[in-house]
């Protein structure tokens, strides 16, 4: 199920290059993305789809990439594009809980995380914002001056608390370093999603990196 | 002397005489002036006969604070007419002290009128320095043994105590005065108490060494009445008789020690397993994503495919669900797969103390929980006793359901963890209950079953493991709850049971 040729794009909504080792969740997440009016070619690997992308036609096209593959892994094939001037946007795929993986590749410019197994609506709401992205080499993220000022809403505990979050630390160990209950911990992390307005956790990440970004979190 | 008159010899024989013997001696008269002074004084003191005649001993030879109660005892001799002694020193010429053991005695002439007094002395400066360094160096071998930090104690051939140091007090509990001469079987409960004798006698009978010379642990007995562990080691000296040296080192300490160094060895080893867990639970995540991610997605494609226009392609959604379905079966058989090697892993059943088993576990599981103002309750019914399993197994298990009610409880406002064991014939039963919402309905019937979870993160492993291990225990695992009464897991396993025989009812 590989193509070397990148398939002409019809009037579907872009194409999605998915690189994953296995071949079940190529099938799956194509089928999901066809069903979904994308045009979908996939690779079994990272190098499979470095091989390829000298004759791909890289315009109004997206990467979703495993980040645990064997091989090339999905942060070092972004990295590779970002070196090379690809515009792809990418879209990483993370094991569940795997936070300090999607964190560095939000950081590295990817576009999206998606924890596996991940809905429909995560993976086309992703796309979408791939999708809507000006083409540029790098995607930026640069927080607007509501999203600083939702972040500045926050209490300096919810402050630090966001920022352990953002690094990948399970409420456990978040508990730990800051000397508080899980409970607490919880009930922070509940607070800074409504007072952020994420929706998900994902769109959290994202807030918190582009604010980095601006504000040295 | 028949037949001898000592006038033959002239008036020189009674100077030649006193001059003869080594021994000091002085003659007094009636006022206390000096009138013989035998060589023996004069070597002694270093003064001559002519330089003391005439003169008092107390005007020059006594030193200042013993001159009354010299004087006291030459006016006692004087006028009660009785021998007397006395010790006191002489000053010599060149101001050394001599200490001279004085017997005195009055010699009266025929009227009974006092004559003369004789004062004979015996110079006990040597002796007295060396029973004073006698007595120091037992001083100092005493001090060396109480500073010991092994009790020491000695006794003689019937086993009565000697010596008791410091050390022997503090630990045995006893103070020397209240042992001296009672039996040394005092300090050991029996049976050796009643056989100490025995084992002096067969050794003084036989001269067979059981114990001396060489080091061994035995158990000792305090004056409470405790017993506590101790290496001993008895060393036998002839010193005129037989003397036993003991020894006794308290090993209470060194005990505790040992056992403490042993239970952070046994939690390291749980925290190690529980990391093992939590990598193995990584893992398992990791693979089961794979097919859940796939069959998610497939299951996303058919949603759409249904949904697309007037005519949806059924066919194609039909595939898609059979494609659904065998990804399911596949994370499924993931977790056989998981469920079979921990089945078949090779069992070290033996003989432990459930009691022992389940608190080392609870010991692991409940670090923190006291943080999370959780009140754990623990009854261990001491009849419990032994029974055939495997420990790590059985501790998994365990530790399992304590942190499943940990967890349960996370949000309750009433957080009471309560774990006990008790034993029902040749069942042992350990339930651990807690205050949380308990079991939902809709889980309660595939609640050992993989994948079923009321946690929001949790994969829903735990269970069905603990179930596995029961099971190949021939054990039972079951559930209960009640509406607000959270709920309870009873686990029954059989004391013992045939090692070779696995039970096959896994799955």
């Amino acid at each position: 199920m590989t193509n070397t040729m990148a398939e002409p794009v019809h009037n579907l909504k872009g194409s999605v290059f998915l690189v994953d080792d296995d071949v079940a969740v190529r099938r799956g997440v194509k089928a999901l993305l066809t069903a979904a009016d994308y045009d979908v070619v996939s690779y079994k690997s990272g190098d499979e789809f470095l091989e390829a992308l000298p004759t791909m036609d890289v315009s109004g096209g997206a990467v979703i990439v495993d980040v645990c593959m064997p091989g090339i892994q999905g942060l070092e094939l972004q990295e590779r594009l970002k070196q090379d001037n690809v515009p792809l946007p990418v879209i990483v795929m993370t094991a569940h809980g795997d936070i300090p993986m999607a964190v560095k590749a939000m950081r590295n410019g990817a576009v999206d995380f998606l924890e596996k197994p991940f809905t429909v609506d995560e993976i086309t709401t992703a796309l979408d914002r791939a999708f809507s992205l000006p083409r540029s080499s790098r995607p930026r993220h640069s927080a607007s001056s509501t999203l600083i000022a939702r972040f500045e809403s926050l209490t300096p505990r919810e402050k630090e608390v966001l920022h352990e979050i953002v690094e990948g630390a399970t409420n456990k160990e978040i508990a730990r370093t800051l000397e508080l209950s899980p409970r607490t911990v919880e009930v922070h992390r509940q607070r800074i999603m409504q007072k952020m307005q994420a929706k998900s956790f994902a769109m959290l990440v994202r807030m918190a990196v582009a604010l980095n970004a601006q504000l040295e979190l | 002397m028949n037949g001898l008159e000592l006038k033959d010899y002239g008036g020189t024989l009674i100077d030649e005489v006193l001059d003869t013997v080594d021994t000091p001696i002085v003659i007094l008269a009636a006022d206390g002036n000096i009138i013989r002074f035998n060589a023996a004084s004069q070597r002694l003191t270093g003064y001559t006969a002519e330089e003391v005649i005439g003169r008092k001993v107390w005007d020059f030879l006594i030193f200042e604070q013993e001159i009354s109660p010299v004087r006291a005892v030459f006016e006692t001799t004087r006028s009660e007419g009785k021998p007397t002694h006395f010790i006191n020193f002489w000053k010599t010429k060149s101001g050394e002290r001599r200490l001279i053991e004085w017997s005195n005695k009055t010699i009266r002439n025929n009227k009974g009128d006092l004559f003369i007094l004789v004062a004979t002395g015996i110079d006990i400066t040597d002796r007295t320095l060396t029973a004073h360094k006698l007595s120091e160096t037992r001083t100092f071998l005493r001090s060396i043994v109480d500073a010991s930090p092994v009790a020491i104690v000695t006794i003689d051939e019937k086993g009565l105590i000697q010596n008791f140091s410091r050390e022997a007090e503090r630990c045995f509990g006893y103070a020397e005065r209240e042992v001296r001469e009672r039996n040394i079987s005092l300090l050991m409960p029996d049976p050796d108490q009643s056989r100490h004798d025995q084992y002096i006698s067969r050794y003084l009978a036989t001269g067979e060494k059981r114990i001396i010379g060489r080091a061994r642990q035995v158990t000792a007995l305090r004056k409470s009445g405790e017993k506590f562990p101790a290496m001993v080691h008895v060393s036998e000296f002839k010193h005129g008789q037989r003397v036993f040296v003991g020894f006794i080192q308290d090993l209470t300490e060194q005990k505790a020690t040992e056992r403490r160094l042993e239970d952070t060895q046994t939690q390291l080893h749980h925290a190690g397993r529980i990391g093992a867990m939590g990598e193995i639970a990584t893992s398992i995540a990791h693979e089961l994503n794979q097919p859940l991610t796939a069959a998610a997605s497939l299951a996303g494609a058919v949603s759409l495919t249904l949904k697309k226009g007037d005519h949806p392609d059924v066919g194609e959604a039909t595939a898609l669900l059979d494609d659904v379905i065998s990804e399911v079966r596949r994370a499924s058989e993931i977790i056989r797969r998981i469920r079979e090697f921990i089945r078949k892993q090779k069992s070290t059943k033996s003989l432990h103390d459930l009691n022992q088993i389940v608190e080392e576990a609870s010991t692991i599981a409940l670090l923190g929980a006291e943080a999370d103002g959780i009140e754990v309750d623990m009854q261990f019914d001491e009849h419990v006793g032994e029974a055939h399993i495997d420990r790590i197994q059985i501790q998994q298990v365990v530790i399992n359901l304590i942190r499943n009610a940990i967890d349960a409880m996370r949000d309750a406002k009433e957080k009471r963890l309560a774990i006990s064991t008790t034993r029902k014939d040749a069942i042992i039963e350990l339930k651990v209950s807690d205050t949380g919402p308990g079991v939902p309905e809709e889980i309660k019937a595939r609640l050992f079953e993989p994948f079923v979870t009321s946690k929001v993160d949790g994969m829903g492993i735990g269970l069905s493991i603990s179930k596995s291990i029961i099971d190949a225990h021939q054990g039972e695992i079951t559930a209960t709850s009640g509406e607000s009464a959270g709920s309870e897991f009873t686990v029954r396993l059989p004391i013992g049971i045939d090692d070779e025989h696995h039970g096959g009812t896994g799955a």
